[in-house]
């Protein structure tokens, strides 16, 4: 996606939109990848998610937009069950991947993750090499022999735009590349398990524009294969990356739609006032 | 800035004056300082060189009548003046490796389980719990390892394992003999128990230190609590697991009351863990009263040389791991 001529102007609806690439969005077409219906979460006694409904169609990228504190991060959470490794986190309702509820008690947590990817704010390669980094996840659920666990990695690699920089030192520690390659080596990371989802916490918050605009491209790319979902808090970053986004306020969902539609005419006065910078 | 004038430039010739004096004053306050930390410094320096020159002076009359046989001769013989270092060397690092062998695994899932499972209510009384562990005085180890836990050990724990293990070819060396309750087995377990502390607070605390969200982005990658464990906590934390254990191994190596009262005092090298046995710091604590004879003075002081030097040894391997490691990930 090449959007560059609407970049820096935040000052009106009807701006910073991709229209043409999006106007064509038949959502009765779209498949949903995950439904969200009625979901609601609990940090202990107070409710940070309220009565949540969306749909995630499969191969779109669904962005997340809003103010700090009004749960996007949240819900990505519930997407993958991150929440279930602190206590007094709950969530109610239901999430369905795939017409099966991924919040009941006996789902399988591991395999879930392993089936929804997820990167995050910071980059988080493991304390290991770069090749072992890639291949750390797929040795987890299978048993490849050296050579396709090696194409796996280069695979996965080339998909996160990372491997000409780094086909050289694929044995030099995870942790010694930029910011950026980081990144990037953690997206690898989270392709070459072959996950069907792939949940972005705003990923490119500690990045420089160049980095920046590797990952956007990255996903827009991604997008043919995975359903993504994006937390931003550029909405630039929103506009440019996402077929549909949502924007909460306070734990609430108030506004989802397709993006250009979103961006360009919203219903809600709150959506309006918060893409023309005018709150959060 | 409202009343104060304040110009850089025009300083008087008074004030400059008295500014010069004051720094004067200053200056000479830091040079004291500074002496002062040089010489706390060097103290250390000071003192570790003479407590090696004290322990080569006093053992050099042993060393010169027995030689490098000193160190691999079992008997000890106070009557005829015969001394060797085997026994107790080989007891030391026996009871030490008992010791490390059952703390640190132990310590490391108790350290894991309290940052990453333990429920809120549960974390603070277990931390409270192993803090007192290593603050209890090692004599009281000493008299419950002599009173209940060797009895106990001879009861109920010893005769099983000698059951079990009575038919399998190295084990049933290892574990033979009569069940006498005290000898090195028990020693290294109150030993383990002494060390546990250690390892596991350290280990805690390295633990903590890992950023959650690298927990996160292992368990986003589908890995169970033991992988990421495994795969992500231990290998960003092992330069603190590898301090914590080299911790332990030196207060295991020199810990002399405990060891004392459930070892058995045996200057023998048995292959069985059930036979006494005696380590250098128990042999030394036990026999210091009763050495007459200027060479069996000498003896006891060598074999504080060698316990010297074991610990040295251990300390330097440790610095040379962390610094291989460092250099690797670097």
């Amino acid at each position: 996606m090449t959007m560059t001529s609407t970049e820096g102007s935040n000052h009106g609806p009807s701006v910073a939109v991709p229209v043409a690439t999006h106007a064509s969005l038949d959502i009765s077409k779209l498949k949903d990848k995950i439904s969200i219906r009625n979901l609601e979460f609990f940090y202990g006694d107070s409710r940070a998610l309220k009565s949540i409904s969306l749909s995630l169609y499969a191969n779109k990228a669904t962005a997340f937009i809003g103010p700090s504190g009004c749960g996007k991060s949240t819900l990505l959470r519930v997407l993958n069950r991150m929440y279930d490794l602190y206590p007094g986190q709950r969530a109610t309702g239901d999430v369905i991947f795939d017409g099966d509820n991924l919040l009941r008690p006996d789902q399988d947590i591991n395999l879930l993750r392993a089936r929804i990817g997820m990167v995050f704010q910071k980059p988080t390669p493991f304390p290991m090499t770069i090749y072992e980094n890639v291949a750390f996840g797929v040795r987890l659920y299978e048993n490849l022999p050296r050579a396709e666990l090696d194409g796996r990695v280069e695979q996965a690699l080339r998909r996160a735009a990372l491997w000409d920089e780094v086909k050289d030192k694929l044995a030099t520690n995870g942790q010694s590349l930029s910011g950026g390659q980081q990144q990037r080596l953690c997206i690898a990371r989270t392709v070459a398990v072959k996950p069907e989802v792939i949940l972005f916490d705003e990923p490119c918050s500690a990045l420089d524009p160049i980095s920046t605009a590797k990952i956007e491209e990255l996903i827009d790319e991604l997008k043919q294969d995975y359903t993504i979902v994006i937390v931003t808090h550029n909405m630039q970053q929103a506009a440019r990356v996402s077929d549909f986004t949502a924007f909460m306020y306070l734990g609430e969902l108030i506004e989802f739609g397709a993006t250009a539609t979103l961006f360009t005419t919203p219903k809600d006065k709150r959506t309006q006032a918060y893409i023309t910078g005018r709150f959060g | 800035m409202s009343d104060m004038t304040l110009k850089g430039a025009t300083v008087t010739a008074a004030e400059a004056a008295s500014r010069s004096a004051v720094l004067k004053r200053l200056r000479l306050t830091d040079t004291i300082f500074h002496g002062l930390t040089r010489v706390a410094a060097l103290a250390v320096l000071v003192l570790l060189s003479g407590v090696i020159i004290a322990l080569v002076i006093g053992a050099a009359p042993a060393l010169g009548t027995f030689g490098f046989s000193f160190l691999f001769d079992e008997s000890w013989n106070p009557v005829t003046e015969k001394f060797g270092a085997l026994a107790p060397i080989y007891g030391t690092l026996v009871t030490s490796a008992i010791a490390m062998l059952i703390a640190v695994p132990v310590g490391l899932m108790i350290a894991f389980f309290l940052t990453e499972l333990c429920p809120m209510v549960l974390r603070r009384p277990i931390g409270i719990a192993i803090e007192l562990l290593a603050g209890i005085p090692s004599i009281i180890y000493g008299i419950w390892g002599l009173f209940v836990f060797a009895p106990f050990l001879q009861q109920y724990v010893q005769p099983f394992l000698i059951d079990a293990f009575g038919s399998i070819p190295v084990l049933s060396t290892l574990f033979q003999g009569p069940p006498y309750g005290i000898g090195m087995l028990t020693a290294g377990l109150i030993l383990a128990i002494m060390v546990l502390p250690f390892v596991t607070s350290i280990s805690r605390d390295v633990f903590d230190a890992v950023p959650p969200v690298l927990k996160e982005a292992a368990y986003g990658v589908g890995c169970t609590t033991w992988e990421v464990f495994r795969y992500v906590v231990l290998p960003f934390t092992r330069v603190g697991v590898i301090g914590g254990f080299m911790l332990g191994l030196g207060r295991a190596l020199g810990e002399t009351m405990a060891v004392t009262f459930v070892i058995g005092n045996a200057h023998h090298v048995s292959a069985s863990l059930f036979a006494p046995g005696t380590t250098i710091s128990a042999s030394i604590a036990n026999e210091f009263t009763e050495a007459v004879g200027d060479i069996y003075t000498s003896s006891l002081v060598a074999l504080g040389l060698i316990l010297f030097f074991i610990t040295f040894i251990v300390l330097a391997i440790a610095r040379y791991m962390l610094m291989r490691l460092q250099q690797r990930v670097g």
